[in-house]
């Protein structure tokens, strides 16, 4: 069980101080993409005790994650997934699951039996395939490197020596449990595993095994440090935001800081670049794939009111052009925020949307709103009306009807 | 995941403290089942594990395998006893007449239910509207849709863990209870079960019965019952579901 | 608001070695009765008239000094909230003030939308609903004046599908709002109509 990144752990505070008596390993060096060979071939089971109980838990755990309603039903983009992780997953391609948890948070997890579970923030986020496959084959590389069992072999022979150490941190996977309910729960086999994030030096494998992959199977692997550059910009836009310092997590953390990671794996992919081979981006396929949801992946991220995260988030993706649902949420992310200023911030925002021929409804009923707000009633009212045309279903349209008779 | 958080069952013994304690509810006007009738045991969720030295519990998938098989036959056997039929539903499509999308919600319904029961019954959160009314909580109409089309009487949710102390664990045991004579007391637990059992009425769709099971010892050695054999299966069966009482209403008519 | 249910379990869990201890009018486990007939709720700044026996859960450290809750068969199936004249500026919920998500500020000249667009936003950061879809947002007369209904529904990261209803409106720059949530299957419809008894009888002081 890997968390791709540890900020909602880094939150959760608890589970991370308790792990890191015995997470912390001693000054990392980076690990050489070349040094990182598969550990397992396909077809691979488990024969010994501790990994077949792991994996007897982990089956049950997919039969319960199959059948979840959480999970975004779309044969179509589940089966693009299934491809780019069949393009990765190097000698367990033909055995790794996709399933795409209904989450907004920028996160994956590997399990010991060969599934993953990629939370829709992760989509909301990734620019071109070449950057979702770096993550993809990150996780990947967890279950080619064995790092579960390896994990859990080496925890419990810290424990045996720090049983205190692990009745802590069984609160602290009670509290990293919370946030997710039963799922961090359950894949977790109790709380015992939250405790068995991986250490840092586990990560580095993966991020090392993963670049590989990528590169071997013709993406571009600066995509991988591209993910982190944006992770850290988000980061810190939603610090500063929020007027506060990013959390320094390096000391307590079980996966590297980003800055770490970002640094390593730029030179892990000039490392294994093919001079005179041409690396793809997968930028349109990656758009189209995606391109049914969009709408939904920015309303999950902006209704959280980071707005910070959600403007970086919305600013990175018009890097490739504005356009009315890009615009729309902009306005809602200031609109949400709600301090002084953001309010114009906000109408200034709907007003250029709904300058695009595909604004959504939405727009014209914000931009309606705005100009009636601002002393323009007879605009305002015209926008509504706009609204109620391209929407007469919405399930707020009596209240906008009252609206235009005030 | 529609099941009832682990988490509230190992905090739930927390309240009620160590060794075997069960402690069950019912409705006011609970009868236990009794001659002709049908029950069905929705998907029940059994873990073995070994207790490490260090107090991990490690999972085995022979033993889980083994209890499972244990528990659902000594259950088929006691309910036989009081003139039930046993239908265990294995997985969501296992039931005519039902989709597995009917059979998923209603596991989600009583992942909230269930939970309700723990924290207002067991773990001191008492609702004051339900002061001496037994269990007083439904899984509603949708259950008394699930009866009507599978034919079934009542539905039974059944979980149960259990671990035992490996060799290793066993002696850190023996260790925190020597240091209690030297000044020095840190008990440690060593394997211990949990179980949890609740019956729905699907006639009315009321959850009729709830009993919940935690044995553990802070006792080297101490054991109650191995359900990775049939006799241990049978007696937390016996534990569980065996002992059903009836619910207050009832038993003051009986007693008149 | 107190309808965060996860948290809600979790601070039970905290509770629940140590919680026979109880002040005020609460009985040992954080609950009073409500009697059916005439109550005041949020601070005294209305009031209402259940006709069922409801209970009243103790403030908690996540509640705002003009909010009140009350639940039938406890939080993770139904609850209802109160809250009355919050002041422009204020928020819903209690948050840090440098929390990354936040919910909204209520501001006086909020537009209905907005208002709903509010109560959205607390179910997504502190209630961990995944999916949250409005049903329905009509004009409705309330405490008198002209207020809105907003129909709701969402699913939680527990997997439970929950179903909800507010009434509010605001008055003299102050929020009043009554809101009902509950478990989709059962629960809505066997507790909505005790919330429109109570929605009805809502009286300002």
């Amino acid at each position: 069980m890997t968390h791709w990144i540890t900020r909602r752990a880094a939150l959760t505070g608890l589970g991370c101080a308790c792990c890191a008596g015995l997470a912390a390993s001693p000054a990392e060096a980076r690990i050489r993409p070349a040094d990182m060979r598969p550990l397992v071939g396909p077809g691979y089971r488990p024969t010994e005790q501790d990994e077949q109980g792991l994996w007897h838990e982990y089956e049950r755990f997919e039969e319960e994650i199959a059948g979840s309603n959480l999970l975004i039903q779309d044969q179509r983009l589940a089966s693009y997934l299934g491809g780019v992780v069949e393009r990765v997953g190097g000698p367990a391609a033909g055995e790794l699951r996709v399933y795409l948890a209904h989450v907004p948070e920028f996160n994956a997890f590997m399990t010991p039996t060969g599934f993953m579970v990629v939370f829709s923030g992760l989509l909301t986020r990734m620019r071109d395939e070449a950057q979702l496959s770096g993550v993809l084959a990150h996780e990947a590389g967890h279950f080619l490197r064995r790092h579960h069992i390896r994990r859990w072999r080496d925890l419990k022979r810290r424990t045996d020596f720090f049983t205190i150490l692990a009745m802590g941190a069984g609160l602290g996977g009670a509290a990293t449990g919370a946030y997710l309910g039963d799922w961090v729960r359950l894949a977790g086999i109790g709380t015992e595993l939250t405790l068995a994030a991986y250490s840092r030096e586990l990560e580095a494998e993966a991020d090392a095994m993963g670049v590989r992959l990528i590169a071997e199977s013709g993406y571009d692997p600066t995509a991988m440090p591209a993910v982190w550059r944006q992770l850290i910009g988000e980061l810190d836009a939603s610090a500063a935001m929020r007027r506060r310092h990013r959390r320094n997590q390096s000391l307590l953390a079980t996966h590297p800081a980003p800055e770490s990671r970002m640094h390593d794996l730029t030179i892990s992919a000039e490392e294994v670049k093919d001079a005179g081979r041409t690396y793809d981006r997968g930028r349109d396929r990656y758009l189209a794939a995606i391109q049914p949801h969009r709408q939904r992946l920015l309303d999950d991220q902006v209704k959280l009111n980071d707005p910070g995260a959600s403007l970086y988030i919305i600013h990175s993706l018009a890097e490739d052009g504005w356009n009315g649902l890009l615009r729309f949420y902009e306005g809602e992310a200031w609109r949400l925020r709600g301090r002084n200023g953001d309010r114009e911030n906000a109408n200034q925002s709907y007003a250029l949307a709904v300058a695009f021929p595909d604004a959504p409804p939405e727009a014209w009923r914000a931009h309606g709103y705005a100009l009636i707000g601002t002393g323009r009633p007879a605009e305002g009212r015209s926008a509504l009306t706009r609204y109620l045309a391209m929407a007469p279903d919405a399930p707020d349209a009596a209240m906008v009807r009252y609206s235009l008779q005030q | 995941m529609a099941r009832l958080p682990l988490i509230l069952v190992s905090a739930a013994a927390l309240a009620l403290g160590g060794c075997v304690q069960t402690r069950q509810y019912a409705d006011v006007e609970f009868a236990p089942p009794q001659g002709d009738y049908d029950l069905v045991v929705m998907r029940p969720y059994v873990s073995v594990g070994v207790v490490t030295t260090g107090g991990l519990v490690e999972p085995r998938a022979d033993w889980t395998e083994q209890a499972r098989t244990n528990l659902l036959q000594a259950l088929r056997e006691q309910q036989a006893g009081r003139g039930g039929r046993t239908l265990v539903l294995e997985n969501r499509e296992g039931i005519q007449g039902v989709s597995p999308q009917d059979i998923a919600n209603l596991e989600r319904l009583f992942t909230a239910v269930g939970s309700s029961i723990v924290l207002h019954r067991y773990m001191g959160q008492y609702l004051p509207t339900k002061r001496r009314q037994g269990i007083d909580w439904t899984m509603g109409e949708d259950a008394v849709a699930f009866g009507r089309a599978t034919g079934m009487e009542y539905a039974l949710f059944l979980y149960a863990q259990d671990s035992f102390a490996s060799t290793g664990r066993t002696a850190v045991q023996a260790l925190g209870i020597v240091g209690c004579f030297i000044g020095f007391c840190a008990p440690q637990g060593g394997g211990g079960q949990g179980a949890y059992a609740a019956l729905v009425d699907l006639r009315t769709g009321e959850v009729v019965w709830f009993n919940l099971l935690q044995t553990s010892s802070l006792l080297p050695g101490v054991r109650f019952g191995d359900i990775r054999t049939p006799e241990g299966a049978a007696q937390m069966v016996e534990r569980l579901v065996g002992r059903m009482r009836a619910g207050r209403h009832v038993r003051e008519r009986q007693g008149q | 608001m107190a309808v965060n249910r996860i948290l809600a379990a979790l601070i039970a869990l905290g509770l629940a070695s140590g919680c026979a201890a109880g002040g005020g009018g609460f009985g040992p486990g954080g609950y009073s009765l409500v009697r059916p007939g005439p109550e005041s709720v949020a601070g005294g700044r209305m009031t209402v008239t259940p006709t069922v026996a409801w209970n009243h859960a103790r403030r908690t450290y996540h509640d705002i000094r003009r909010e009140e809750n009350w639940t039938l068969n406890g939080p993770l199936l139904d609850n209802i909230s109160f809250i009355g004249g919050l002041e422009s500026g204020k928020a819903i919920v209690r948050q840090r003030r440098r929390a990354e998500r936040q919910v909204p500020r209520f501001r006086a000249e909020m537009s209905p939308p907005e208002l709903a667009s509010m109560i959205e936003t607390f179910f997504r950061v502190r209630a961990g609903s995944v999916e949250f879809n409005m049903t329905g947002l009509q004009p409705r007369q309330f405490l008198g004046r002209p207020g809105f209904q907003f129909d709701y529904t969402h699913l939680d990261s527990d997997e439970v599908e929950r179903q909800g209803r507010a009434v509010g409106a605001v008055i003299d720059n102050r929020f009043y709002l009554i809101l009902f949530d509950a478990v989709r299957m059962h629960y809505y419809p066997a507790g909505i109509g005790e919330f429109e008894r109570i929605a009805e009888s809502a009286r300002l002081g």
